[in-house]
């Protein structure tokens, strides 16, 4: 009686871990799951973030104000003079880079009255970490606004082994919100 | 009399062991506690470019070539940077296919984005693939107040402050494009750092520590430190004993 609880305990012990070590190998061999890629293009995301209307695209010049604060939300130098935006009715939508561990990732957050309605992963370049842009991870995002101490105001759940890649999302998603702040404060004749 | 031999024979070898590799030993202990500690000491970071260590590794210096815009200097560094004369201004990756100039803004065609440059060299922003800009461009030209990017297939007039593309009534062969690379001069290359390829310190004290560094012979010559270090252990421990009997007679 022992012995034949005690094989078949065993025996499905063993297949156990034959089927994850299968499954494993399996899920390390599937190319599918190499992050790498260019999920959706820069002018497809705006129009996206804005149907069914045409957005209007402009500048936001940085001044020392604006670069001070933007290199503190991203911990470095911000490259470039000015960054582009597309925006209409109090909805801004940026196309932001930050590097995840050695790439650069491009990251498209769309802001609707000062709150984050979504953010999308439109290019990663990284080979691990690309969890970050699956929708349920970024569903996290919307509704976030910035504190006062330019952070966001949600916590954002971390992935485990796309730590950098969820660091750079948060920093790029508080990014954003900053700049639309600046953007919907200047008056019209200054953007 | 004849263990008293053998006492000695030890020892004699056990100096002998102990003088011919002490500093391979001392070496050893070095590297390995800089290896163990590499991202403390930050060895990763530190890059070597020495033209004898790039030759030794069998790497070589590319040479780096660019366009002369006025008195400047744009060129791609061999590192995936773009270079307005000695400050990196972007990324870019390589080919640096053309350069233009139009009034205010310089503009630099990378594989696989456009720079805009302000005169002093700063980038004002850049316009990638990602944004619109086609795959297969090849080149940027100025003319007539407008600003043209030459496909494999079509001209396309750019707007600079826009970005946007429009199809353009006119021939390629009519614009003069800057395609054509000539070498940054000397003085400049010599400004320059980290500029092509280079060697992490922490892979060099890696290979030496390893033997690897010296080829096949090296690692020979470790294997052979290797075994020297147990034979000097166990004579060593002989000695030790020996004496200990010493003391206890």
């Amino acid at each position: 009686m022992f012995n034949r609880l005690y094989n078949s305990l065993f025996n499905n012990l063993i297949s156990k871990v034959v089927f994850t070590g299968l499954l494993t190998i399996t899920l390390l061999a599937s190319p599918q799951l190499s992050a790498k890629g260019v999920y959706q293009s820069g002018p497809d995301f705006i129009a996206e973030a804005f149907a069914p209307h045409q957005p209007e695209a402009d500048v936001l010049w940085f001044n020392d104000n604006i670069r001070q604060q933007a290199e503190k939300i991203l911990g470095h130098r911000v490259l470039g003079l000015r960054v582009r935006y597309h925006h209409s009715a109090g909805k801004s939508a940026w196309i932001l880079n930050e590097i995840g561990k050695e790439m650069p990732i491009t990251i498209g957050v769309v802001i609707d009255q000062g709150k984050i309605s979504s953010v999308k992963i439109l290019a990663y370049r990284e080979s691990r970490g690309g969890e970050v842009r699956y929708p349920a991870y970024m569903a996290q995002y919307q509704g976030a606004t910035l504190t006062d101490r330019y952070k966001l105001d949600k916590s954002i759940d971390g992935i485990t082994g796309a730590t950098l890649s969820v660091w750079a999302v948060n920093k790029v998603a508080a990014l954003a919100l900053y700049y639309h702040s600046q953007v919907m404060s200047q008056p019209e004749s200054t953007k | 009399m004849k263990s008293s031999n053998s006492v000695k024979r030890n020892i004699i070898w056990h100096r002998r062991l102990g003088l011919s590799i002490f500093l391979l030993l001392i070496f050893l202990a070095i590297s390995g506690f800089a290896l163990n500690h590499s991202p403390a000491l930050k060895l990763n970071k530190v890059s070597l470019s020495n033209s004898w260590l790039l030759s030794w590794y069998g790497l070589e210096k590319p040479l780096i070539q660019g366009f002369k815009l006025d008195d400047k200097w744009l060129y791609e560094n061999g590192n995936n940077l773009l270079y307005v004369d000695t400050q990196a201004v972007a990324p870019c990756s390589p080919p640096l296919l053309s350069v233009a100039e139009s009034p205010n803004i310089l503009f630099a065609l990378c594989a696989d984005s456009v720079h805009l440059l302000t005169e002093n060299g700063q980038l004002l922003e850049s316009f990638s693939q990602l944004d619109g800009l086609p795959v297969n461009t090849r080149a940027i030209s100025a003319a007539d107040n407008s600003l043209y990017l030459i496909t494999d297939s079509a001209v396309l007039e750019f707007n600079p402050d826009s970005l946007a593309l429009q199809p353009a009534e006119i021939d390629s062969a009519s614009l003069n494009a800057l395609t054509a690379q000539l070498p940054v001069p000397e003085s400049l290359e010599q400004q320059l750092e980290n500029t092509g390829p280079s060697i992490s310190l922490e892979t060099v004290i890696l290979d030496l520590h390893s033997g690897r560094f010296f080829g096949q012979f090296g690692v020979l010559v470790m294997d052979i430190v290797g075994l020297l270090i147990c034979i000097l252990s166990i004579t060593g421990l002989f000695a030790w004993i020996n004496r200990l009997r010493q003391i206890k007679q």
